[in-house]
């Protein structure tokens, strides 16, 4: 008896799911993040707020190191670390850890 | 914002000397370069005051302009004597505030530097400040709230429920002020202005004086306007 395969029978819908936070760092700066997660992984993410970052010009390179990572604290820690440690960017009324929370913090948008 | 940007780009170089700018513009949303232009500002109201939207180089958070409104921003060469010697952003912004606040005090205004990037009168935001080490440079920008029109800077501007959590007030009209309000006189920009250049001058033991921009500056602004700041791509990026 042949059993049909249900992975190739029928198409794969996977769900998106728009999450949205404005996170306040203690520091005293709002990060927002508007993004899309799929099966537990950032698909899309856009990081705003009026925190500073010194260059300016490098908070595009933390959102795309962001794409694919899995919603764990510790995953995103990782990566947040990195992109301080790689780009030498300096943040005021920012830390590394809040733009953690900012995504981990994120909610699900009905 | 293309003059804001080309002159710390000079002075950089050290093809212009340290220079303070002062200038002020018609109604205007300045956004934070990393503020998205959808969820900070109010479109619907800016259309009905007139008002436009651009974005600066540096961060922080979004401002609104009009002709009350006096704009500073000075530029020196990373290593000059007056910036703090590790160039910290914060501790740029406390020393390259203290001109303001010195010239805001002597007119008669209790301004006092509250960190991270403003000037305060009794818990009001007065003035505040954005900067940036840049390009062989330190930039430090700031506005002050001469007798702009606070109804209008209510309306245009969107300010989230969690950046006003724990300000203790229900609009960011509320947690303004203007230099007129705390004098309760008239005052004009330019007596502003000249208090500040005094204040300037005694904090940092300088001279300042006229002068126009370099052919330099003029062709990296022009530059700057055509390929940056005249473009929705940069001003209304979401």
């Amino acid at each position: 008896m042949k059993v049909q395969n249900p992975e190739t029978a029928h198409p794969a819908f996977k769900m998106m799911v728009r999450r949205t936070s404005d996170y306040k760092a203690p520091g005293g700066k709002l990060v927002r993040v508007r993004m899309e997660e799929k099966n537990g992984e950032i698909e899309t993410i856009r990081i705003s707020g009026d925190f500073f970052l010194v260059p300016e010009d490098q908070l595009s390179k933390l959102e795309k190191m962001l794409i694919g990572a899995p919603l764990k604290a510790r995953e995103l820690k990782l990566l947040v670390d990195r992109f301080f440690v790689a780009t030498r960017v300096k943040g005021l009324g920012v830390s590394p850890d809040d733009f953690v929370q900012a995504v981990l913090t994120a909610t699900v948008v009905e | 914002m293309a003059v804001e940007e080309a002159i710390p780009r000079t002075v950089g170089k050290g093809k212009a000397p340290t220079t303070v700018r002062f200038w002020h513009n018609a109604n205007t949303v300045v956004l934070g370069c990393f503020q998205s232009a959808q969820l900070e500002v109010n479109f619907d109201a800016c259309k009905q005051t007139g008002t436009q939207v651009v974005r600066r180089f540096t961060g922080g958070g979004a401002v609104y302009h009009d002709a009350g409104n006096l704009n500073y921003a000075i530029s020196l060469r990373e290593g000059h004597p007056v910036i703090p010697k590790d160039d910290n952003l914060q501790l740029v912004f406390r020393r390259l505030s203290e001109g303001t606040v010195k010239g805001l005090r002597d007119l008669g205004v209790s301004a006092e530097f509250e960190p991270i990037n403003d000037i305060q009168v009794d818990g009001k935001k007065v003035s505040g400040a954005a900067g940036s080490v840049r390009w062989g440079a330190v930039f430090h920008h700031g506005c002050v709230l001469v007798s702009s029109d606070l109804t209008i800077l209510g309306k245009v501007l969107n300010v989230s429920r969690a950046k006003l959590s724990d300000k203790h007030v229900a609009s960011v009209q509320k947690r303004v002020t203007t230099v007129r309000e705390e004098l309760a006189r008239h005052v004009t920009t330019f007596e502003v202005q000249d208090a500040i250049v005094k204040g300037i001058e005694e904090c940092y033991g300088v001279h300042l004086e006229n002068a126009d921009l370099t052919k330099e500056e003029l062709a990296l602004a022009q530059e700057l306007y055509d390929t940056k700041y005249s473009r929705s791509e940069w001003n209304l990026s979401p």
